[in-house]
């Protein structure tokens, strides 16, 4: 099978522990290289987060250990890119007339 | 050593997400305060009552104390266990999710057990502070230098209870204790009124 390089997921997570504690962790999975952790969303309890990792092999299940450990819950994983090299989606007509 | 040092680090951890340090430093706070004060209670109703064993005075200050200790340990326990288990509920409602063996599950049951240890032992170790002078009342001989030095220990506690609060809330630290110390020497002034009215 081949290796996910990039992984973008929609995820739910309680204020603690802090985002900061949660891209130090992923950033110690083995194959994950960057981490990048952005709200976009503050609930009364909760936050949404987009988590972006980037590496030459991340694993799906470890990453959700350490999200569910924290807390936190994925709720969609909105872009995968796997292969050799990572690459963005191709421009299509559709979006050109968005 | 390095057993001790992650199990501190996860401790730190824990009080970071379930916010340990200020609830337990107020519980710390509130029953060392209620130690002293019943302290001084009993030790002013001894007064009263001329008892001049200090095997009495220790004995009745011992028992009380343990039965604050266990009060406190034991509501404490109860209370934090509901309130956090009411706060885990609502979180779990919000993220659909079984929250109980995630860190945060784990850090509201430590948080339960850290804070109903501190709200035990606040008044114990207030109480038996206050109780020293009767602890080494053979060698002190006199029994009314022993009631003086005790309230002098517990208004020392009172104030030094005070400059933790004050240094805490960055007030002014002279105030804050004196704030305590009348609290103390009202105490001390109402209960002898009893041996006044004798």
């Amino acid at each position: 099978m081949g290796e996910i390089r990039r992984l973008v997921l929609d995820v739910l997570k309680p204020y603690e522990p802090s985002i900061v504690v949660l891209a130090s962790q992923l950033s110690e999975l083995p194959g994950i290289e960057a981490v990048n952790i952005s709200i976009y969303e503050i609930d009364r309890k909760v936050e949404n987060a987009k988590i972006t990792l980037e590496g030459y092999d991340v694993v799906y299940e470890d990453v959700q250990r350490v999200i569910e450990e924290n807390g936190g819950a994925v709720h969609s994983i909105d872009e995968v890119a796997a292969g050799k090299i990572i690459i963005e989606d191709a421009e299509t007509l559709q979006d050109a007339l968005r | 050593m390095r057993f001790l040092n992650n199990e501190l680090q996860r401790l730190k951890e824990y009080s970071g997400i379930a916010e340990i340090g200020d609830i337990a430093r107020r519980y710390f706070a509130m029953n060392a305060f209620d130690g002293i004060l019943t302290m001084i209670g009993i030790l002013m109703g001894n007064y009263a009552a001329q008892v001049e064993d200090a095997t009495i005075v220790v004995s009745t200050g011992l028992a009380t104390s343990i039965a604050m200790g266990i009060s406190g340990l034991w509501g404490a326990y109860l209370t934090e266990a509901a309130e956090r288990k009411r706060n885990l509920n609502t979180l779990e409602d919000y993220t659909l999710t079984d929250l109980s063996r995630s860190k945060v599950g784990r850090a509201s049951r430590a948080a339960v057990i850290i804070v109903a240890l501190i709200d035990g032992s606040a008044p114990l170790l207030a109480s038996l502070v206050v109780l020293m002078p009767f602890l080494f009342s053979a060698l002190l001989r006199d029994i009314n230098l022993s009631y003086r030095l005790s309230l002098g220990m517990a208004l020392a506690a009172l104030s030094a209870l005070g400059a933790f609060l004050g240094k805490l809330s960055k007030e002014s630290v002279f105030l804050s204790s004196l704030k305590m110390i009348v609290a103390g020497l009202l105490s001390i002034a109402l209960s002898h009124l009893l041996r006044v009215s004798r």
